[in-house]
């Protein structure tokens, strides 16, 4: 990427060659920008996951209750819900915040639409990429079909 | 034909512009490590700020929560951001050096691959 200084280049007076050469480093940001937006959406599904969990769970009327808590994720032991006013919330590098309810799907929701945000954004960034990829492939099939002659 | 030593000058050349590049990828590596790290304790401090004073703040030290005091953990995370963002300033000076190395290595790569030409030629 070093290589790639920001300045125009009149795409058709590159030679094949060079052509592909952009091509495939066109195909390989596109690839990792695409991982990272699915790794976007994962997150914000994760994010979405935990406020439905608080919605359902911590509500007045399932205090009291009986739940299975999982301790792997096919070890459960039985537990009661004493406590539906406060959820613990992991806010990143190793910080736990003790959070109500409310608060924490504020949270959540702040993070969900951050993500969203984020996620418009790459978008844009990777239909601008895919144009140019498309535009390289173009002149490279025309320089390579106007070349054909001349081998044959 | 080039001769024997300078081959050995060339593959030599050669190796020392693949050792720039190799660092230069590593270091591009550790900044982008630490640029999700900025980001990281960004979002906490960012969280700290708008916490109440009598809302409980836990630090997970291994399996264990172990409680913290609000000021003491704020303190912790500036300090981890402020030393952040110093290692991401001395990164950025080696991943410029070293770029500027690179760039050298290369300049002196492509005119000793013209010679090379040039000699084979005449």
């Amino acid at each position: 990427m070093s290589s790639e200084q920001q300045k125009t280049v009149d795409l058709t007076t590159l030679s094949a060659q060079q052509l592909a050469d952009v091509k495939s480093q066109l195909e390989q940001e596109l690839e990792h920008l695409s991982q990272s937006f699915q790794k976007l959406r994962a997150a914000q599904s994760k994010f979405k996951e935990c406020i439905g969990t608080i919605v359902k769970t911590f509500q007045g009327e399932n205090k009291g209750k009986s739940i299975l808590v999982p301790l792997t994720s096919s070890l459960y032991v039985p537990g009661v819900i004493e406590d539906v006013e406060t959820v613990m919330v992991d806010i990143g590098t190793g910080y736990y915040i003790e959070k109500k309810p409310k608060d924490a799907i504020a949270f959540y929701e702040n993070k969900v639409s951050t993500l969203q945000k984020n996620l418009v954004d790459l978008e844009t960034i990777v239909n601008g990429k895919m144009g140019n990829l498309r535009m390289v492939e173009e002149i490279l099939r025309q320089k390579v079909m106007s070349s054909a002659p001349n081998v044959a | 034909m080039a001769d024997a030593a300078t081959q050995s000058a060339y593959e030599k050349l050669t190796e020392e512009f693949r050792n720039t590049q190799s660092d230069l990828s590593s270091f591009i590596e550790a900044r982008q490590k630490l640029e999700s790290q900025l980001q990281e304790n960004k979002i906490v401090q960012k969280e700290f700020s708008i916490l109440d004073d009598h809302s409980k703040i836990y630090k997970l030290i291994g399996p264990v929560l172990i409680p913290q005091d609000k000021g003491e953990a704020v303190m912790n995370v500036d300090k981890r951001l402020e030393f952040i963002e110093s290692e991401i300033k001395r990164i950025e000076g080696q991943i410029n050096d070293t770029r500027a190395k690179s760039d050298k290595k290369r300049a002196e790569l492509i005119s000793f691959q013209a010679q090379l030409q040039e000699k084979a030629r005449s």
